[in-house]
């Protein structure tokens, strides 16, 4: 059981567990707090500094007033945070107008950048087309997936998100974990005639035996039979047609009820039930 | 580019313990052997240290020590330090990019030379500096970086 | 060596060694620093040994030549140092050796041309306690330095060397030691300067299954060598202090990770290590206690971002050299997520000696808020260049002019860099700053590793700032957007600003972005990074102005706003700036006024360099 502490946002009293990030606390409060570079399946990383807050705090002998990063910043008894003050939306529009102009042609950060007052970047433009903020979550993703094909490469002004060499990524699955959390939505990725390819590379599709549907790789399969122990029967079928066959089994099993059989019985034939 | 011989990388992989912590070392030991760390390496690499090819190259690009193409024969590093920048380093980058034709951080097609600019080689004392396969010769003035490079001697060299 | 398993074996062998020293007639030391091997010292040494064998004053016969680490006047070098007499001899050359080797050696005379000529009382200094250089230093840190082989464990044991790690582990309980850096005051020497008995301390109480101990050897300041200097002139004293720091916090593992392109420190380090353990200094149960430490060395791959503690940390693990959030500080959640202490070279080197002379002796030294002493490398523009060790409090005024002999003939103090690309610049009249971790900060620099760099009015503020910047674009790791993006803007606005380029409100608009950056990124780095566009602005922003307004370099520095002309009156004709000159811009006959033809001028300055009369100038 972790302890509660009192915290104060923006002037009012929150009774919290000790050691909760201070984004969590205001997301589940209610108070917005913009983010780019956070997502609940990964480690918090502060590296788009959107989430700034001040906050004031004692430390060795005076009281500090400091901006800090919403998503790593840990409750502690008597903190006192701001979540919008004028030092803190001034350093959130400097950074949303960096952003803006290293991806100019961005919708996304387009639109968060214009509700906080920056409708054009007052710095020199990025040549180049794609949109990477470089916030990072598509490699977490990828490591936290367990491929680990994508990574940063170089640094500093140079540093972009890479496969080795640039080239397609032997340990990639196509599982688009990737492309799926990227909030600028760069990575491209497309789908046709039972292949799909992103990053350069190509994945075979396996169809589904029901409807001849394709969404999962040959990768995707083999790997999530070769490290979590499923059987490769798992993903004869497709997840709907799964759906589809277990409440035909369910609706059946009732129908013979009602002609006087046994019990209700759970579903079966159909592997793990998923999710 | 003919591929290298890799009979040499598993000597040095036997001197590194199996873990990630290895890794930087590792790759040290690769640009050292090799002047550059060769492609064909990164997933044996990657497999002793216990990490992805994307990781090794992630680390490799990172890090100023490693090249991920051969460095040339001859290794001429200017010192772009503070004081060798306020004693006219500038001026000895701008000599050498014009006498070898060559950009900095970038190798003669021939193979035979690269140059480099370095952050600091902590010769501040003798600025400006210049690194010439891992000699350092101070005080180098800009009407002789030149012939140093091309291995003749200095007026003012000691002796 | 023997494996050491007592104090008493310690005192044993370094009577032993101390008796062998005694029966040595004369010791010639050649100093290979830094700055003397990039004189070509390793020849001189040879050439020293070869003559004293060749002359029959080796070794056999109770001579020595040792190869030292940096003696620190490099500006003088390369040095010969021969005792005893302190004999000094400076810029060496090989051809040197026989004389000195037969006069100084093997006679009892002293080769007059080689001695230092202190140019105040145009008088030769026979040993160099009498050069001002030297006589105004109090040295701690350094003190071993140069008079020491550092590949030898022997002599090291032999100058005092492991005895405070004895006095230590068998005199004192870890929490004592913790105590007495503690009261000492010492202050992290890597530039941040938070009290080491402090950290020692947040270390062990903070709950982990194993701690570490690491030395960062990575000064990654490009302008700073002390660090190096120590690694490679003195091995054994960062060594001694890493035991004790990890026996007052009951660490068993500590790495030192120096920088790949300090390959003579990797070298030393590493032996060093590995004769400590040989002798029992080191591994299980140091000098039979029951106390176990031991050290890995750690080479850096080359970024400067690893001189941050959690980048420095992910780096020994391995990993690429990004920085952490330090709302959990390192020292409670470091390397593997274990609390972990780090320190400087200097601070390690700093803890054998507080040790054995103690905290009064130590607070004797220095400010209060900063006791002891402090180790710069002096370079730039200034005569004495080299490595310094001086008592914290000291004027910037007496470290440049007292010690460093001031600038050179005909040029004049523009401002001094401290702190690396974190620090500032300070002008003129900040000359008289006590030279301290608060006073520097305040003034709005920073004390930084420790390197200093003096410019002359041949330095153009704005482009020493746009140095920097661009230093710092290359050096961010880019994981926060505030550093990679902003600084990346701070450069292109400076680079407008030495261009011409540069419209009234830059100034405002850099000082904005700069505001950001420094509150809102993630790491020191980033938080420190405007400071040295900031410190210039604030002390020299009429030079801004001249670049902006007028479009003028008023040092001569930015090309496209600068065109060098030869004043008429000054210049004597005398034709060097015409040789000199690579693209023959220049016209003039022997002795008659030179001019420059400003079509085909490059604007290289290489005329005003070689002018002894100051006839080239920058035309307004």
């Amino acid at each position: 059981m972790s302890t509660l502490v009192k915290i104060k946002i923006d002037e009012k009293e929150y009774e919290v567990p000790r050691g909760r990030y201070l984004l969590a606390i205001c997301q589940e409060n209610g108070i917005p707090i913009p983010t780019l570079c956070h997502h609940e399946s990964v480690e918090p990383w502060g590296g788009c500094r959107l989430c700034v807050v001040e906050f004031r705090k004692k430390r060795w002998d005076s009281w500090w007033t400091e901006l800090a990063t919403a998503c790593l910043y840990p409750a502690e008894d008597g903190l006192c945070v701001w979540t919008r003050s004028e030092k803190v939306m001034k350093a959130r529009r400097t950074i949303l107008d960096l952003l803006l102009a290293r991806c100019p042609g961005s919708e996304v950060i387009t639109k968060i950048a214009a509700e906080h007052g920056v409708y054009q970047t007052s710095f020199a433009k990025r040549e180049g087309e794609d949109n990477c903020i470089l916030c990072g979550l598509c490699t977490r993703v990828c490591d936290r997936v367990g491929a680990r094909a994508i990574a940063t490469a170089l640094r500093g002004a140079l540093k972009e998100v890479s496969t080795p060499f640039g080239e397609p990524p032997p340990d990639c699955l196509g599982c688009l974990s990737c492309a799926h959390v990227c909030p600028t939505h760069t990575i491209g990725h497309t789908e046709a005639d039972g292949k799909r390819t992103v990053w350069g590379r190509t994945f075979e599709l396996v169809r589904c035996s029901g409807c001849g549907a394709a969404s999962v790789t040959r990768e995707q399969v083999e790997y999530a039979v070769r490290t979590k122990n499923l059987s490769p029967e798992y993903f004869v079928k497709c997840d709907a047609c799964k759906r589809r066959e277990s409440a035909a089994t369910f609706a059946g099993l009732l129908f013979d009820e009602r002609k006087g059989g046994e019990g209700p019985v759970g579903p079966t034939g159909s592997g793990p039930s998923h999710e | 580019m003919k591929t290298p011989d890799l009979t040499k990388l598993d000597t040095i992989l036997e001197r590194h313990e199996a873990a990630e912590r290895s890794l930087i070392q590792v790759l040290q030991d690769v640009q050292k052997e090799y002047r550059y760390l060769p492609r064909e390496a990164f997933e044996k690499v990657g497999r002793h240290c216990g990490v992805s090819v994307a990781r090794v190259y992630s680390t490799a690009t990172f890090y100023k020590a490693f090249s991920l193409v051969p460095q040339g024969e001859k290794l001429v590093r200017v010192c772009a330090g503070t004081a060798c920048h306020v004693r006219g380093a500038g001026l000895l980058l701008d000599e050498l990019e014009r006498a070898l034709s060559l950009e900095p951080g970038k190798t003669s097609p021939d193979g035979k030379i690269t140059l480099k600019t370095v952050n600091c080689v902590g010769a501040c004392a003798m600025a400006p500096c210049v690194m010439i396969d891992g000699e350092a010769h101070g005080n180098v003035k800009p009407g002789e970086v030149v012939t140093l490079v091309k291995g003749g001697r200095r007026d003012a060299a000691a002796d | 060596m023997q494996r050491l398993t007592s104090p008493d074996a310690l005192e044993k062998l370094r009577a032993e060694l101390a008796g062998k020293r005694q029966a040595i007639k004369k010791t010639v030391f050649v100093c290979c620093g830094p700055g003397c091997l990039a004189n070509g010292s390793r020849k001189i040494a040879d050439a020293i040994g070869l003559q004293m064998e060749k002359q029959k004053v080796d070794a056999s016969v109770g001579y020595r030549r040792c190869t030292t680490g940096c003696h620190g006047f490099c500006e003088q070098g390369p040095l010969v140092i021969v005792q005893p007499g302190d004999i000094f001899y400076c810029k060496v050359k090989p051809s040197d050796a026989a004389t000195i080797v037969e006069r100084t050696v093997k006679g009892d005379e002293l080769v007059e041309r080689l001695l230092y000529l202190d140019p105040g009382t145009k008088q030769r200094c026979k040993a160099f306690t009498e050069i001002p250089f030297y006589a105004k230093q109090t040295r701690v840190a350094l003190a071993r330095i140069g008079t020491l082989d550092p590949t030898d464990l022997g002599n090291a044991i032999a100058s005092g060397g492991y005895a405070s790690l004895a006095k230590a582990l068998f005199t004192m309980k870890p929490d004592q030691v913790i105590d007495l850096v503690d009261r000492s005051g010492l202050r992290g020497k890597g530039g941040g300067g938070f009290l080491t008995g402090r950290k020692w301390r947040s270390c062990v109480k903070a709950p982990g299954d194993r701690r570490y101990v690491i030395c960062n050897g990575d000064e990654g300041d490009p302008g700073a060598f002390m660090d190096r200097a120590t690694m490679e002139g003195d091995p054994h004293c960062v060594i001694e202090g890493m035991i004790i720091g990890a026996y007052a916090v009951g660490s068993h593992e500590g790495y030192v990770y120096v920088r790949e392109e300090y390959p003579l420190a990797v070298e030393y380090m590493q032996l060093g290590v590995d004769e400590a353990r040989k002798a029992g200094l080191l591994g299980d149960n140091i000098l039979g206690s029951d106390f176990s430490f031991d050290i890995k060395i750690s080479r850096g791959g080359g970024a400067f971002v690893c001189g941050e503690s959690s980048a420095l940390m992910r780096s020994v693990e391995g990993k690429v050299g990004e920085p952490r959030a330090k709302y959990i500080h390192s020292v409670e959640r470091g390397l593997w997520d274990q609390p972990t202490v780090l320190n400087n070279v200097e601070t390690w080197a700093t803890v054998p000696v507080i040790v054995q002379k103690g905290v009064d002796w130590f607070r004797s030294m220095g400010t209060k808020g900063s006791p002891g002493t402090k180790a710069f490398s002096l370079s730039g523009q200034v005569r004495n260049t080299g490595l310094i060790e001086v008592p914290m409090g000291v004027t910037l005024r007496e470290v440049i002019f007292g010690i460093g002999g001031g600038l050179f003939k005909r040029r004049t103090f523009k401002a001094v860099q401290t702190g690396g690309p974190s620090g500032g610049c300070l002008p003129e009249d900040k000359l008289d700053l006590a030279v301290d971790f608060d006073e520097l900060t305040r003034a709005g620099s920073m004390m930084g590793s420790g390197g200093m760099i003096v410019m002359d009015d041949r330095a153009c503020m704005v482009d020493v700032a746009r140095y920097f910047t661009a230093f710092l674009v290359d050096e961010s790791c880019g994981k926060c957007v505030p550093c990679r993006e902003g600084t990346k803007q701070l450069l292109a606005l400076l680079t407008d600003i030495t261009h011409g380029n540069a419209t009234e409100d830059h100034l405002a608009r850099i000082e904005a972005l700069a505001a950001t950056i420094m509150q809102a990124s993630l790491c020191a780095l980033g938080k420190s990074a405007p400071n040295p566009v900031l410190s210039t602005l604030k002390q020299f922003r009429q030079e801004y102005l001249s670049h902006i307004e007028k479009k003028r370099c008023p040092a001569g520095v930015c090309k496209p706003l600068t065109r060098f002309v030869i004043d008429e009156e000054t210049c004597t004709g005398c034709g060097l700036c015409l040789k000199a000159c690579p693209v023959d811009a220049i016209r003039g006959e022997k002795k008659k006024p030179h001019t420059i033809e400003p079509s085909k001028c490059i604007t290289c300055a290489a005329c005003r360099e070689v002018c002894p009369v100051d006839a080239v100038e920058v035309a307004s």
